[in-house]
């Protein structure tokens, strides 16, 4: 079964004609996915990859019955392009870009809260469900099919996981990055709900990191309702307190959002939680016996 | 006084006393352009003077006649008085003694990293009397998701300390979008406050007006603290804190030129021209990674089997040669560092980008330790090893890490 996206989501790329949303559209349709046509405001009538391109979200989806959106509009206008996809009632909208501004983050998650649409980011890798559909940047070849949820706030970090799961024969069912900004649309728990219900998925693994805490919330859920088991890895460890490592939200503030507070809540509720970068797969393991 | 940056989570308030000035993602302001900014929206400021050289200053306190002045030092970073950054003068000519002093005076505290900062700026101010200090800010709530103003009738002090000992006398109140505090909001802080007649008109306007200010400019934060009231019952702005959103700093052509690279560390200011996310740490293995994550990870697993990480750096996705190779010459001048980590996951970022710009930057002079996986990886170590660079090449993260804490002792 999977989640959130399979071989009967149809995407449109909103910057398309831009050289990062080209780039990687290509890489998607390589991969099999079902791109059916791209947004860029004043170029409808033209054509990128051999899709129509679209003046607005609406237009697009009237025409080609998209049911997602994956987003590579530059972050001073990124927003705006969430809140058109929104709008036009866009099911799926995946937000690549980084950078939004948090003032405009706070108008999107205003309007989100509202919505029937799901929003996956901004600042992520996207989602891929192996062997059926890729709608992100991450390098498809290192996925394999198999029964691992991933959800993940990082990008190459979650790359690092995947590649373990494969080599050592797990696969994935799918892979959820939900991005490293401090405001964002999905989080942890969405996924591990939508991750409990899925049939494909027999394990999760859950990659967070340092600020905030999304990870502690995932716990308690964990705690509540979980059935399957989980493993985790938690970067930051040795991140200096009040520093933002890279990601907008990776900060730790006033002694919250510590790398060892979130390992602790993790374990409590049972999660079997890998000691360095290099252990991830072999969590799943042991998570799985 | 609080020191920059906090966060809101949860129902408390903290802070982080330990805060860096120089963040990427947050751009820090000088108090005398916060309080600029704040008089802008009409928040009741003193008057205040800022000088940069000692002929300056005489003619500012020459103005200022016989009255107690103030002097403090202009620089990014807390821990100002303890420093010997704050001081009041009994007179104009001791005033610029001071300023004397502090002009190009060195802060070093746990804020400033080992580097410290240097004050090119100070500020002379008459000395205000104060009847009761009063602490008031905005900031982002990031579990509610908006933006929040924090107000305590206890202010002068750190807010963190409130928070711990008196968790009670802090008042926080959702923002709308836009800025604006409703009418029953700005009561309840009057009444929160203990302000009554014009001093609560006075309070409610001050509130009213940071909030706006607070939008409008992209802040991350914006604070006042003290707040004052003065014998002749005025609510002023002592002393002000701002940092704005980066991301946000296109539509800002204004604050962006109050960027003042003088105030980071230098190999961070390099990093940030290039355009880098560089962070100085204590140890001497240097870390060249991409992504953010990963780069943690990769510290966490120096650190895991015994070493210290040098830096944390991000080169990105797109990275070119060119960026690569500015990365790799800012790791490498850094004297502490005693060997190198790159740690790359092809993806978006091809392998044999990194090893272009490995190349261009002309290697390094300590052991290299080299684990790269995915795309372009064959073709990058190739590269290496043609451009005669002596590379360790490890096959995971855990051996590159070993290998790289093992160049570091001995042998």
């Amino acid at each position: 079964m999977s989640i959130l996206v399979n071989e009967n989501t149809k995407i449109i790329v909103q910057g398309l004609t831009g050289q990062a949303g080209s780039f990687h559209a290509k890489q998607c349709m390589d991969y099999g996915s079902d791109i059916v046509g791209g947004v860029t405001p004043g170029k409808g009538g033209a054509e990128v990859l051999g899709q129509p391109i679209f003046d607005s979200v609406a237009e697009a989806k009237s025409v080609t019955g998209c049911n997602a959106s994956l987003i590579f509009v530059p972050a001073p206008f990124a927003a705006d392009a969430i809140l058109e996809a929104e709008d036009a009632g866009v099911e799926l909208i995946v937000c690549i870009t980084e950078g939004i501004p948090v003032r405009d983050m706070l108008e999107v998650k205003n309007v989100m809260e509202r919505s029937s649409s799901r929003l996956v980011g901004p600042n992520c890798p996207g989602i891929i469900t192996p062997g059926s559909c890729k709608m992100g940047i991450m390098p498809g070849y290192i996925h394999k099919k198999g029964s691992v949820g991933v959800v993940s706030r990082s990008g190459t970090l979650t790359y690092e996981a995947v590649w373990q799961t494969t080599e050592r024969g797990l696969g994935q069912s799918t892979c959820v990055g939900i991005g490293g900004d401090p405001l964002g649309g999905t989080n942890f728990i969405d996924v591990l709900e939508l991750f409990e219900a899925d049939d494909e998925t027999e394990a999760i693994l859950l990659i967070g990191e340092i600020g905030g805490s999304a990870e502690e919330q995932a716990a308690e859920w964990i705690k509540e309702k979980g059935t399957k088991p989980v493993a985790a890895f938690i970067t930051g460890r040795t991140a200096p307190p009040g520093r933002r490592m890279g990601h907008a939200g990776a900060i730790i503030s006033g002694g919250q959002g510590k790398a060892e507070d979130k390992i602790a809540a993790l374990r409590s509720a049972g999660v079997v939680v890998a000691e360095t970068p290099a252990e991830m797969a072999l969590a799943v393991k042991t998570a799985i016996k | 006084m609080l020191l920059s940056l906090f966060s809101v989570e949860g129902n408390r308030i903290l802070a982080d006393k330990r805060i860096n000035p120089n963040i990427r993602v947050i751009m820090h302001i000088h108090e005398y352009q916060a309080k600029e900014l704040l008089r802008r929206y009409g928040v009741t400021v003193p008057d205040f003077a800022v000088v940069s050289d000692v002929e300056e200053a005489k003619r500012v306190v020459a103005d200022l006649g016989t009255e107690k002045v103030v002097v403090k030092v202009m620089v990014h970073a807390g821990g100002r008085g303890k420093a010997g950054g704050v001081k009041i003068a009994e007179n104009g000519e001791e005033a610029v003694l001071f300023a004397q002093e502090m002009l190009g005076m060195k802060i070093v505290n746990r804020q400033t990293g080992k580097e410290g900062v240097v004050a090119e700026k100070v500020m002379i101010a008459p000395l205000t009397d104060i009847d009761k200090q009063y602490y008031l800010s905005c900031a982002i709530d990031r579990e509610r998701g908006c933006a929040t103003l924090i107000a305590s009738p206890e202010g002068g002090v750190e807010i963190e300390e409130v928070a711990e000992k008196d968790p009670d006398k802090i008042l926080k109140i959702p923002v709308s979008l836009g800025g604006r505090l409703r009418s029953y909001q700005l009561f309840e802080l009057a009444k929160f406050m203990g302000w009554k007649g014009d001093v609560a008109k006075q309070g409610m306007r001050t509130a009213q007006a940071m909030a706006k200010a607070f939008f409008d400019n992209d802040c991350s934060l914006l604070e006042i603290n003290p707040l004052a009231l003065t014998p002749e019952g005025n609510i002023v702005a002592l002393d002000a804190k701002c940092s704005i959103d980066d991301n946000a700093l296109f539509r800002h052509p204004k604050i962006s030129s109050m960027y003042d690279p003088s105030q980071s560390p230098s190999r961070e200011a390099e990093a940030e021209k290039h355009d880098l996310s560089y962070i100085a740490l204590d140890g001497n293995i240097g870390c060249m990674v991409n992504g953010a994550g990963l780069a943690m990870a990769t510290m966490d697993i120096i650190s895991h089997f015994g070493g210290m990480p040098a830096n944390f750096l991000d080169v990105g996705g797109g990275a070119t040669a060119e960026k690569v190779a500015e990365g790799f010459k800012i790791i490498a001048s850094d004297p502490n560092v005693k060997a190198i980590l790159v740690n790359i996951f092809g993806g978006i970022m091809n392998c044999e980008t990194v090893a272009e710009g490995i190349v261009a930057a002309g290697g390094a002079f300590v052991p290299l330790v080299l684990r790269m996986e995915g795309t372009g990886v064959e073709e990058g170590k190739q590269k290496l090893v043609a451009a005669g660079i002596d590379v360790v090449v490890a096959d995971s993260m855990a051996t590159a890490a070993e290998k790289v804490v093992a160049c570091t002792k001995g042998n």
